[in-house]
């Protein structure tokens, strides 16, 4: 089976997924009869103030997400059916019979937030930029650099990418909302596109007011190029921090949507019932994230292997998952079988082998000899967390278990964006939790984005030429069987091993969304979907 | 010292109450401070098992503060008296042990941030002139910043520990008693004594820390007890907000905070942390109030 063939077959994966989720009342969406209404303002939330506003460079939600609808993509999920990728600012594309070339034909008459017109240049400048060596970019660079050679415009509302080889995900990376076309005039202009008065994009809102630590807000742009769209005349995204502070104003009504990170728990879900009635549809789902925990690999004690391999084996993650998450997550696993379906290493085999299994007895034992191997009166260490979602919990626990085997853990918490600029440069030692979300459904998107050497978030600067290789080697593949081999193998590989970020679960949880709010779609990955182009609020 | 038992028996006669049983054994001032200070009696009690709370917090607490060994939620009952938390930690536990860092911090910052203002207060108030205006200048644009905010700008500046939760606390306490023992200083440095002492040639030095520091005393007793209160209700207040001692501390505060996820489920999550801010600020209230009836020459033994 080629890679090709793999699209369908993930689709029918998600459709599934989706149709659960509609049918958990959770897809919003407006019945044949019900005829769109125009205006109204849409109030959601953001769990942290995103800081710097660059789509490319920075890799937290809250950057894509107060940015969603102020971009367009090449491509992107159909906002009627996420499971499918559609053309976005490519009308259509074609790909060359060897695989290696897409041409992406773009649409006519599209126009910048500040009146400018849209060219292939545009396309051109933003794939250059994510793809220069010099530039990190965590998200939509770590996905293409691998694969893309160059991109050229053939003409006006021609594009020409050519791949390094014939890879199966980049039209999913192609998609992603990371990858968002950027104007060419304003990254000469302002250099990069961090700050608020740079985010002029073609997308069917524009960028209205960041007030910083309080509210980001969109106003509708009334050139957007599909006629009639968007709905609503605006978008308001409240910078609320503490989850309490979310809750609350999910049960005042002020929030009228959760599909965004952290998911609720069981308990907050009822409450949240309790409050709120018939007015709101509740479901549960996956967010395509998975809890990690960071070591730097080049800073004591972790820089020693053993050490990381001791964090490994004394997590109790099936704990943490019952604790922390409520039991709404699949602990240990490298990759979630609900979405990466046969990709996924069977949870059979990975319950059965060390650090995954129950009782912990043998696999504590084992930790704390060598932890003791090392440091005989056990170890200090300053645990790193960013304070947001239930972080905060979720490291204590984490800590609690590894007190166990001797690492003493002090935690330092910092401010959302300021968490990830130190993580980014690597000025931490361990990170007792850190959820990575997942940009495409591809299996291989994990690998790429946090295990290879040039991973985005490979923060705990690890290098593998095995795992660099079996990534490499499954991007290139194309027969499912033997792409299959290879990720298995890679799961076996890092369970078994002494990586710098150890996998905790995967996360799942609860959502809602205000019964007002119509046409809006739950995506697979938290960072799709949420332009809300074609939502409206009824009466 | 039979001076001041004088004196107290002077102002009892005035007042027509007790006086303090100067030359009697230590049971017998026990009584009289229980019966002519019964409120401030039971605020030394409840001080008093609060140290002991502290003191003997390894050995008084069923489990390790930090071990989240147990199921999640559980109310109150035989095993668990106060329930546990969220993680699975015994709340009667890091209650416990919340006692001591609670008790820590605010003898801690309390003892460097009125000794610190005390003598900022004494000095400057003593010699006077263009120095102790500039000083009051810069107790003024401190004191003229709410408590809170102060404290939470010094920590987000400091980072979250539990040292700069004192040296937070303690730049908070130093104008209010550099200004209180100002006031102070400036009506003794016109006393007979002190003029005497002068004129005998005693050094300024030794003017200021033997003849004006002793008589600040009763002053620097009261400002000491009254706010190892102020500054554990700022402790948790600071814990409540997240910047206060690091979060899998055990203070009281910051069960608070991971209290109010749980309102409605676990409600006893924030009861006892409550319970014990509110019991030991209560205590310490009451049994400064009682110090400060004693020290006060116009209610010394009248009001008990």
């Amino acid at each position: 089976m080629t890679a090709r063939e793999e699209i369908p077959l993930m689709r029918s994966v998600l459709s599934l997924m989706i149709a659960i989720l509609t049918s958990l009342g959770l897809a919003s969406g407006a019945s044949a009869q019900e005829k769109p209404r125009p205006g109204g303002v849409l109030n959601w939330y953001v769990y942290g103030d995103p800081g710097r506003l660059d789509i490319h460079l920075e890799s937290p939600l809250s950057v894509q997400q107060v940015l969603a609808g102020v971009y367009s993509g090449l491509l992107h999920r159909d906002p009627d059916d996420p499971t499918k990728i559609t053309g976005d600012l490519a009308e259509r594309w074609t790909v060359s019979p060897d695989g290696k070339v897409y041409t992406f034909h773009l649409r006519r008459g599209v126009k910048w937030h500040d009146g400018q017109p849209f060219t292939s240049a545009d396309v051109k400048a933003t794939l250059d930029r994510v793809l220069n060596p010099a530039t990190k970019s965590p998200r939509c660079g770590s996905m293409l650099k691998p694969i893309v050679a160059s991109a050229e415009a053939v003409d006006p509302l021609t594009v020409q990418v050519a791949l390094k080889f014939p890879a199966a995900p980049f039209l999913e990376y192609t998609a992603s909302a990371w990858c968002a076309i950027a104007a060419k005039h304003v990254l000469e202009k302002f250099g990069d596109l961090s700050k608020p008065e740079a985010q002029i994009g073609t997308g069917p809102f524009k960028f209205k007011r960041y007030e910083r630590g309080s509210v980001i807000e969109w106003e509708k742009n009334k050139d957007y190029f599909r006629p009639g769209l968007p709905y609503l005349d605006g978008v308001k995204q409240f910078v609320l921090v503490g989850f309490p502070t979310q809750l609350a104003a999910a049960k005042a009504g002020r929030v009228m949507l959760w599909d965004t990170w952290p998911p609720m728990k069981k308990t907050d879900a009822d409450e949240l019932q309790r409050a709120r009635g018939n007015e709101v549809e509740i479901g549960q789902n996956s967010i395509n994230t998975i809890f990690l925990a960071y070591m730097h690999t080049q800073k004591p004690p972790f820089d020693n292997p053993d050490l990381r391999r001791a964090v490994h084996l004394a997590l109790d993650r099936q704990e943490i998952v019952a604790k922390a998450l409520e039991g709404a997550g699949i602990p240990c696993a490298v990759l979630d079988p609900k979405l990466a379906g046969e990709f996924a290493l069977p949870l059979e085999e990975v319950n059965k082998l060390p650090g995954c299994r129950q009782p912990k007895d043998q696999d504590i034992a084992e930790a704390k000899r060598l932890v003791e191997k090392h440091y005989p009166n056990g170890v200090d260490v300053e645990a790193a967390v960013r304070s947001v979602g239930n972080y905060v919990d979720r490291a204590q626990l984490v800590l609690s278990q590894l007190r166990k085997i001797g690492i003493r853990g002090t935690i330092k918490t910092y401010e959302s964006a300021a968490g990830f600029a130190v993580f980014g440069k690597g000025d931490f030692v361990f990170l007792p939790t850190q959820d990575r979300a997942m940009v495409t459904v591809d299996p291989g998107d994990l690998f790429s984005l946090v295990y290879t050497t040039d991973a985005g978030s490979n923060w705990g600067k690890w290098t593998d030429k095995k795992v660099d290789e079996l990534t490499d080697r499954g991007l290139r593949e194309t027969n499912r069987e033997k792409r299959k081999q290879i990720y298995w193998e890679l799961q076996r590989y890092l369970l078994s091993g002494a990586p710098s970020a150890v996998p905790v679960a995967w996360v799942e949880g609860y959502h809602f969304v205000d019964k007002r709010v119509r046409g809006y779609k739950f995506a697979p990955t938290v960072y799709d979907n949420n332009t809300f182009m074609k939502v409206w609020l009824a009466q | 010292m039979p001076e001041a038992a004088e004196r107290v028996g002077v102002a009892a006669r005035v007042t027509g109450a007790r006086p303090a049983p100067a030359d009697k054994g230590w049971w017998d001032r026990l009584r009289w401070f229980t019966t002519s200070q019964p409120l401030g009696a039971a605020g030394a009690l409840i001080v008093l098992l609060l140290i002991v709370t502290a003191v003997l917090a390894p050995a008084l607490a069923p489990h390790g503060p930090k071990d989240a060994a147990f199921a999640p939620y559980l109310a109150p009952g035989a095993e668990f008296p106060m329930g546990t938390d969220h993680l699975g930690r015994d709340i009667l536990s890091r209650v416990i042990w919340g006692a001591r860092l609670s008790l820590y911090v605010g003898l801690t910052s309390v003892l460097f941030g009125i000794t610190l203002g005390a003598l900022w207060g004494i000095v400057t108030a003593y010699y006077g002139g263009a120095a102790d205006s500039a000083s009051q200048r810069v107790a003024d644009s401190l004191m003229a910043l709410p408590p809170i905010i102060l404290a939470l700008a010094l920590m987000a500046a400091l980072g979250q520990s539990v040292t700069n939760v004192i040296i937070a606390l303690t730049i908070l306490l130093i104008p209010t008693a550099a200004r209180t023992l100002r006031s102070v200083t400036l009506s003794i440095k016109e006393m007979p004594y002190i003029e005497a002492a002068r004129a005998a040639g005693t050094s300024e030095w030794r003017v200021i820390f033997w003849h004006v520091v002793p008589n600040c005393l009763s002053t620097y007793i009261v400002l000491f007890t009254v706010n190892i209160a102020y500054a554990i209700v700022v402790e948790a207040a600071l814990a409540f907000l997240g910047l206060g001692a690091p979060p899998d501390e055990p203070s009281w505060g910051g069960m608070l905070t991971a209290g109010t996820q749980a309102l409605e489920t676990a409600p006893w999550m924030i009861f006892f942390p409550g319970l014990a801010i509110s019991l030991t600020v209560f205590g310490l209230n009451l049994l400064g109030d009682a110090i400060r009836d004693l020290t006060d020459p116009r209610l010394r033994g009248g009001l008990g």
